[in-house]
């Protein structure tokens, strides 16, 4: 037990401990900003990957380590879509995944906002053309905030993240 | 498990008393000997390999050699145990014959191979016991096999009605879990089906292939020099193995030099990309048993070593580093300095951590004889990497067949016999501690010189070459065919987690479901370098 506290004292506080992201980015349609008001203080999101390479994940989780920690500004992962007021998508829809990620899209509730995460997400990227792939997620459902990046920084999804939190007149 | 019956005698001349027939030739640049056989021997020879000679079938896949002959073949790629070479066996299909002898059989590690080729080439395993598709799911089409060279690779696939059919248990009180492919976390899509009575689970069916993406195909449309770019994207926390292994087939069949100083770097990127995943994955597999104190710490941790990476190469997951010939970035002295000194607090860091949870009774607990993947079922799988290292099998390409600077930096290879959940733990912690060992070596022992070197021929057409890197989740092997026009005809990948997943369907049995989350997690596969 003593141990442990004294790590934990030893260690301090290192959230915030991040280079600020240097891409500003991309400005959001003020109609998004409106639509995602009620989820200003706490915004709920279930990521959903149809094909990606794994490394949007990866800075997808970083979000929740102590050094970004999303939960101070009330953002959450949650298991379900049902439970989510936005859906991060990354990677190009593959065939395999399409009849999931549409499902996925019809189960969460009213208002919702799709992100799109990583160059993949939003134009395929590498993966353009292929036979497995059936396109970028717009192709399927309607893409609000466009994230893009191979992969983008967590600082920067945080910097996305907090754009569409602003409070605006 | 992988003593030979005559260790004194080299593998060729065991063969050659067996099947005085066959004569070995020796493909320049890879270190194998390859045999041709013919489609009735085949059977024979290679069950002589795996039983008598223990070779682990470390992958099986077939090439399409249309529009140059009208045949495909099947090559059959087997490792021994430390230094010996591989052999590869290789036989053909000529013409319209699509039907191979299956060696599910008497080999299990080559059932989702040749379930593989079937979807990709349309040749047929016959004897298989299960024909049901891998990589194409119900609703591809009849007849559609990607890889056949008359398949188009941006071919707009339709639809049709189709179900797979998973294996069932019937009895009272046996009831099925259906899981995925959406997950709970932020992970990669999969299909579990659990079958359970009460609490056990009686049968694991892993469903995967939601994420293939084509990357097989994708590559025959790059040219050899610029598909660096594609490897590292086969699975993103792999960046560095799979364009490290990409990159050296590619060497070999330009016949390229790659200087000492470049091979250093590419271990000390090799090393980095293993640290920060491990470090992650300890922290995860803690989380899986409610620990939120060890994850928190080691996600610091990790965090630390990506920001590192940042700093050094402007890209959290070393992207863009690896280049056919050498690396594109150099670490300079004190870049080298500022490395040892930061890992030097992190490796005391970490012992700190590792002092407060190997010691946690109740994480012990949720670990210990949690999914044991024992050493038979991990051989008759052919497992690889720490999975394999955790389940007793002594294997680690940088000691059994030195890549990059690893025949100067001799490898400590950690190695468990449980195969629990716990000594893959303990291999990872073992690993992360060795890495930082090895960066220190790297750092004292680096020579000055170029960092990489200009192709300045190109490859014949045809030829071809593989090559091994151990990744930080284990063995990723790559065959790369040069084509026309400085093009690549074929390109194999196997990432290790292809060979791993279907052991986890043994290690989770008798295990609850509540504990197939950690188990999973102390696997660690990608479904996105499974699934290509
Ligand atoms: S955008 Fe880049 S990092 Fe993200 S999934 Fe695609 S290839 Fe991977």
């Amino acid at each position: 037990m003593f141990r442990i506290i004294k790590k934990s004292l030893k260690t301090g506080v290192v959230t915030g401990q991040y280079p600020e992201s240097e891409r500003p980015s991309e400005p959001i349609n003020p109609a998004v900003t409106k639509r995602a008001k009620p989820f200003r203080r706490s915004l709920a999101i279930r990521e959903v990957d149809t094909g990606s390479c794994n490394a949007c994940e990866m800075e997808m989780n970083a979000l929740l380590n102590p050094v970004y920690d999303a939960e101070r500004f009330g953002i959450h992962i949650v298991a379900s879509p049902r439970h989510a007021d936005a859906l991060v998508v990354t990677g190009p829809v593959t065939v395999n995944m399409e009849r999931a990620m549409k499902d996925v899209h019809k189960q969460t509730p009213d208002p919702k906002i799709v992100i799109a995460l990583g160059d993949c997400a939003i134009n395929c990227g590498i993966f353009k053309g292929s036979y497995a792939v059936t396109g970028p997620v717009e192709r399927h459902i309607p893409v609000d905030v466009r994230i893009p990046g191979c992969p983008p920084r967590p600082a920067e999804i945080l910097e996305a993240l907090s754009e569409l939190r602003k409070e605006r007149p | 498990m992988t003593d030979s019956p005559s260790p004194e005698r080299s593998i060729e001349q065991q063969i050659q008393t067996v099947f005085p027939s066959l004569i070995p030739d020796y493909p320049s640049g890879t270190a194998l000997a390859r045999y041709r056989t013919d489609t009735h021997q085949l059977p024979e020879l290679v069950r002589f390999l795996h039983e008598k000679m223990r070779g682990r079938l470390a992958l099986l896949f077939a090439v399409d050699c249309r529009p140059l002959e009208k045949k495909c073949e099947l090559q059959y790629l087997f490792a021994f145990k430390s230094r010996q070479p591989f052999v590869l066996v290789t036989t053909e299909l000529i013409g319209e014959e699509r039907l191979f002898t299956s060696i599910t059989p008497s080999i299990h590690a080559a059932q989702w191979y040749e379930r593989e080729i079937r979807d990709l080439f349309g040749l047929i395993p016959q004897g298989h016991p299960d024909l049901r598709r891998l990589v194409r799911h119900e609703h591809w089409p009849k007849g559609t096999h990607p890889l056949q060279k008359d398949f188009s690779w941006n071919h707009v696939l339709e639809r049709q009605q189709g179900e797979y059919r998973f294996s069932h248990i019937e009895g009272e009180g046996v009831f099925e879990v259906p899981v995925g492919p959406i997950h709970a976390g932020i992970i990669e899509p999969g299909h579990f089906r659990f079958s359970v009575a009460g609490e056990p689970i009686m049968q694991l069916e892993v469903r995967h292939f939601w994420k293939h993406r084509g990357v097989e195909k994708l590559f025959e449309q790059l040219p050899l020099i610029d598909a660096v770019l594609l490897a590292e994207r086969v699975s993103g926390d792999t960046t560095i193995g799979h364009s490290l292994a990409y990159c050296q087939a590619v060497e070999t069949l330009l016949h390229l030099n790659v200087p000492r100083r470049a091979k250093y770097l590419r271990s000390l990127f090799l090393e980095l990309e293993r640290l920060y995943n491990h470090l992650g994955d300890i922290g995860a597999m803690c989380n899986d048993t409610a620990y939120a104190l060890a994850h928190a710490h080691c996600g610091r941790m990790k965090e630390q070593v990506m920001q590192l990476n940042d700093r050094l190469v402007g890209s959290r997951f070393l992207r863009g580093v690896m280049q056919v010939g050498g690396v594109s970035w150099d670490v300079d002295r004190s870049q080298l300095r500022n490395i040892v000194q930061e890992l030097n607090g992190i490796q005391k860091d970490f012992s700190e951590v590792g002092a407060i949870i190997f010691v946690n009774a109740s994480l012990t607990d949720r670990l210990e004889t949690t999914g044991v993947l024992t050493e038979r079922i991990a051989w008759d799988h052919a497992v690889t990497g720490v999975v394999g290292r955790a389940s007793g099998m002594d294997q680690d390409v940088r000691r059994d067949r030195p890549f990059a600077a690893y025949d100067e930096l001799p490898v400590n290879v950690a190695l468990y016999r449980y195969g629990d959940a716990r000594a893959r733990l303990r291999v990872r912690g073992d690993e992360i501690h060795e890495s930082i060992r090895l960066i220190r070596e790297i750092q004292a022992r680096i020579p000055d010189g170029p960092i990489a070197v200009k192709p300045d021929r190109s490859a014949t057409p045809g030829a071809w070459a593989i090559a091994a890197v151990e990744g930080w989740r284990g063995e990723i092997l790559y065959f790369v065919m040069a084509g026309t026009d400085g093009r690549i005809r074929r390109c194999k990948v196997r990432d290790p987690s292809f060979a791993n997943w279907p052991a986890i369907q043994w290690a989770v049995l008798g295990n609850i479901i509540p504990d197939f989350p950690l188990i999973n997690k102390s696997f660690n596969l990608s479904y996105a370098g499974n699934d290509l």
